[in-house]
């Protein structure tokens, strides 16, 4: 079962995203709230895959994206992005995230995106 | 979708999102060049507009798009100026009071007010500030 980390500042957010992915076998290990502690806890809990949203306090996800990478390479990147945000999902893909969903969340999109990059690890 | 929990999640965390835009822009009365305030006062809005489009709720998703898209254009032009101000307080109260129609009768909130919608349009076209007063 792949262990996932969920980084969003808005609770409504992490919880829709855990929603989608737990009854299709995914185990949600840890969230976070903002890009200073989804890299704590990256260290503290090594997730398979973390779905990361791009806007966060503290520090953007793509700047936790890079300090993850700097640390790991194995751990998968999901970005979480809005419509109108694809300069800045290019940059985190350049600083290492692996693939991207966009809000508001399709189901059917999350999970197969997540098994898309759950393949490719593999 | 379990839209029961999902409204009252949502209520719950744009009421609070509401109350930090509103700290927000208040400091940027009184220091219009305030980054932080400007960071989290875009933040909240991203966030409205991320919780409301996933439920449909197309007034504050817009709303709060146009908000986000406002406070990224004063934050490119390093402050915040009066006219962008004034706009944002009311795109806060109108927000407000979707909320208080949703919290009231569980339905989605009405859409946007088109005359606001098209004043955040035109950022960053802006008005000139008045020039300081002679002595």
């Amino acid at each position: 079962m792949k262990r996932v980390l969920i980084a969003d500042d808005a609770s409504f957010m992490r919880q829709m995203i855990r929603d989608i992915i737990e009854p299709e076998g995914y185990e949600v290990v840890g969230e976070a709230s903002d890009g200073v502690e989804v890299v704590e806890k990256f260290r503290k809990l090594r997730p398979d895959i973390i779905m990361m949203d791009i806007v966060m306090p503290k520090r953007s996800g793509i700047d936790a994206v890079r300090a993850i990478r700097s640390e790991d390479s194995t751990t998968t990147i999901v970005m979480c992005s809005a419509l109108g945000q694809e300069t800045l999902v290019m940059e985190a893909i350049q600083a290492g995230a692996k693939d991207f969903i966009v809000k508001p969340f399709k189901p059917d999109a999350v999970v197969a995106t997540l098994a898309k990059v759950s393949e490719k690890s593999e | 979708m379990d839209l029961a929990k999902y409204r009252a999640l949502f209520l719950e965390e744009a009421t609070e999102h509401l109350a930090e835009l509103s700290r927000a822009l208040l400091a940027l009365e009184k220091n219009a060049a305030d980054v932080e305030a400007i960071d989290l006062a875009f933040r909240m809005a991203h966030s409205i507009k991320g919780m409301a489009a996933s439920l449909d709720y197309h007034g504050p998703a817009e709303l709060g798009h146009k908000l986000e898209d406002c406070l990224a254009a004063q934050r490119a032009e390093g402050k915040v100026s009066v006219r962008a101000s004034a706009l944002l307080f009311r795109g806060l109260e109108a927000l407000e009071r979707m909320v208080a129609v949703l919290r009231a009768t569980g339905d989605p909130p009405p859409p946007a007010d088109p005359a606001l919608i098209a004043e955040l349009s035109g950022q960053p076209a802006d008005v000139p500030e008045a020039p300081p007063k002679k002595a």
